[in-house]
């Protein structure tokens, strides 16, 4: 492929965090059981290469399938304790998955013939060749499970498993009592979903090139794709992509921006600890104030949004030529972000001589506040 | 036989830290049915204050205590008049308080970066000292943890069960409508509640500060003990906290002596996840029971 190595391997990340989030919203998103367990199904993935690839010399090709049914097995096994309790709903689910990455971590850790504490080194893994070079070769297996991932999420929201998965979310037992049959869908969706969260894992296996239990199962990957979502919006298959769009590009140039000096140089600010504020922030803005994410206020503002978008890219391209078009591209998405925060009862107000607006996005206020 | 013995004594020992440490979790998810994530942050925090100040200042490391739980007081008052004021759900607390975690974390590791900070030994003679009885070792700094934790935790309980302050806080744990038709005060309950937990939170920063060396990703480690701790005490629950943090604590030492340190995070989740399928409501509350 034609283009710099540099925007195959950013479009490889980002095509990574698509499948991630992806693959995390069409169970949690749809369903409202909320797992902080992602890091566990991705490093199964992770280790699954790292094993089968690293030690014992398969093609990364043979591993990637592998991984993924690891992974589901994993989810399916939960599924088939959890989902059978009752009262393990809401918050007590939540922390029940973020255990299940503490124990696949610990076990990691303890067994040598997975990782033993000392770390796998994946320069020696056998590479598809005919896909290219490493990073076209990473952008192309990117691509693929990014396009199964969202193919899969869009589907399922839209068949009768996706309508019966935005029933469990409403009110449960009232789903149950219709007739959903709420364990068969819940181990569906979990299935697909650690599925692809570890197919999309023993990928980026290489990429990260040597794993470390510390770094597989840290608690970016449950935050990353909990931020994501949660800011794009987790009713649809879109909201994902949007969210996972904003933040790594936002969390991209942060952390090439480097050091910016303030007065002078005499008090320099790392950019890139920023990140984390930036991230933490958004998420605490967004649970609060924006419930339903940006993905239903951008479907009804499109073209505000396109336009404060475009003016931002021009607005950028007037002020610092040299920027790269990657900057550009940041400053013009938070521009329309900006135009999306308003809370749409502000905007009806505000133009109300258009006309009503069609639905009321949130929720009324006796629901809000209990 | 000694080698258990030192065992189980060092993890009754360090069973007190636990429930230290998840008191002020315990109760916030119990009473206020907020799930806090920033006591993590608090602890981590608070250890950092100590170190601060037992390094550059020369303060004795119990004497930080002064200084440290103050200011976690009114931070952890104020956090719960902000939660007061947006009139927050307990699912979106986790959400938030997730991204204060997130926070907190990286201001840690901008200010104190990555590295390992310990106070040296010369401002800190408690690290290296221990009781010895009878060929049995009590590390000062556990020791003392540990008795701060009973008393810290008969107080609480005291607390809660004979004042006037302690039947609002029960109300409220039992039926939060109810409580508020009867005159309870929520929100100055509440806050008042918040600054109690976060005062557990900072002591229990300071003796993990005096015992061991800290860094940014210690808090989230603590995740894989606080919540077991949690759930086996029972949410809310004061001498649950206590004799859960010990069975976890032995339970810890224990299989690392058997089978090697990296089991014991192991064990501590089999006994979470056993604890969830077969009694979710903790071992040591009765069911009626805040």
């Amino acid at each position: 492929m034609g283009f710099p190595i540099f925007y195959l391997l950013f479009g490889y990340s980002l095509l990574f965090w698509f499948a991630q989030a992806s693959s995390w919203n069409m169970f949690t998103g749809y369903s409202g059981y909320f797992s902080f367990g992602q890091g566990a199904f991705f490093g199964v993935g992770v280790y699954t290469t790292g094993v089968l690839a690293a030690k014992r010399g398969w093609p990364l090709i043979a591993a990637v399938p592998v991984a993924g049914i690891l992974s589901a097995l994993l989810g399916l096994g939960l599924g088939f304790v959890v989902f059978r309790l009752r009262k393990l709903q809401g918050e007590i689910f939540a922390l029940v998955t973020l255990a299940v990455a503490f124990v696949v971590a610990a076990i990691a850790r303890v067994s040598s013939k997975i990782d033993g504490g000392s770390g796998i080194a994946l320069n020696e893994v056998k590479l598809p060749d005919f896909l290219g070079s490493f990073p076209s070769m990473m952008f192309r297996l990117g691509l693929i499970i990014a396009v199964l991932t969202v193919f899969a999420a869009a589907t399922i929201q839209h068949s009768r498993l996706g309508w019966g998965l935005f029933s469990i979310n409403d009110d449960e037992a009232v789903a149950e009592g219709l007739g959903v049959p709420t364990f068969r869908h819940k181990m569906m969706a979990f299935g697909i979903s650690t599925f692809f969260a570890g197919l999309s894992g023993a990928v980026h296996a290489v990429q990260i090139s040597y794993i470390t239990i510390e770094d597989v199962f840290s608690i970016r990957i449950p935050l990353f794709v909990i931020v994501m979502s949660v800011l794009g919006g987790m009713r649809h298959w879109m909201g994902p992509l949007v969210g996972a769009t904003i933040i790594h590009t936002l969390t991209d140039r942060l952390n090439r921006a480097g050091d910016l000096d303030l007065f002078g140089g005499n008090l320099t600010l790392s950019l890139s600890h920023l990140n984390d504020v930036i991230i933490g922030l958004l998420l605490i803005v967004m649970v609060l104030a924006v419930k339903d994410g940006l993905w239903p206020r951008l479907a009804r503002r499109r073209w505000a949004a396109l336009a404060a978008f475009v003016l931002g890219v021009v607005a950028a391209r007037i002020w610092i030529p040299d920027m790269s078009p990657i900057a550009k591209f940041v400053v013009g998405e938070l521009a329309a972000v900006l135009v999306l925060l308003p809370p749409p009862a502000l905007v009806s107000r505000w133009s109300s001589r258009s006309g009503p607006p069609n639905t009321p996005a949130d929720q009324p206020p006796e629901a809000a506040s209990v | 036989m000694t080698l258990y013995g030192q065992a189980i004594i060092s993890g009754v020992l360090i069973g007190g830290l636990y429930a230290m440490m998840s008191l002020g979790v315990s109760l916030s998810w119990g009473v206020l049915k907020i799930i806090n994530l920033a006591y993590f942050s608090f602890i981590l925090l608070a250890g950092y204050g100590s170190y601060e100040l037992a390094a550059t200042q020369g303060w004795d490391p119990f004497v930080t205590v002064v200084a440290v739980v103050p200011v976690a007081v009114v931070a952890g008052a104020l956090l719960q008049l902000f939660f007061e004021k947006v009139n927050i759900g307990e699912f979106e607390s986790l959400l938030v308080t997730f991204g204060l975690f997130i926070m907190f974390e990286s201001v840690a590791s901008s200010v104190w970066s990555a590295d390992f900070r310990r106070i040296p030994s010369t401002a800190n003679p408690y690290a290296s000292s221990s009781l010895k009885i009878g060929g049995f070792a009590f590390a000062t700094p556990q020791l003392s943890a540990f008795i701060t934790a009973i008393v810290v935790g008969l107080l609480v309980k005291f607390l809660l069960d004979r004042t006037y302050f302690g039947k609002a806080v029960r109300a409220l744990a039992q039926d939060r409508e109810m409580a508020r038709a009867f005159g309870v005060d929520h929100r100055r309950v509440a806050v008042l509640l918040a600054g109690l937990a976060s005062a557990t939170a900072a002591i229990a920063g300071v003796f993990i500060a005096m015992s061991q060396a800290l860094f940014p990703g210690l808090a989230v480690e603590w995740f894989g003990i606080v919540f077991p701790v949690v759930i086996l005490g029972g949410l809310g629950s004061t001498l649950g906290a206590l004799g859960a943090g010990v069975t976890i604590g032995v339970v810890a030492a224990v299989a690392s002596v058997t089978w090697g340190p990296s089991y014991a995070p192991l064990a501590t989740f089999v006994i979470l996840i056993a604890t969830l399928l077969f009694r979710p409501e903790g071992l040591f509350t009765r069911k009626a029971s805040v």
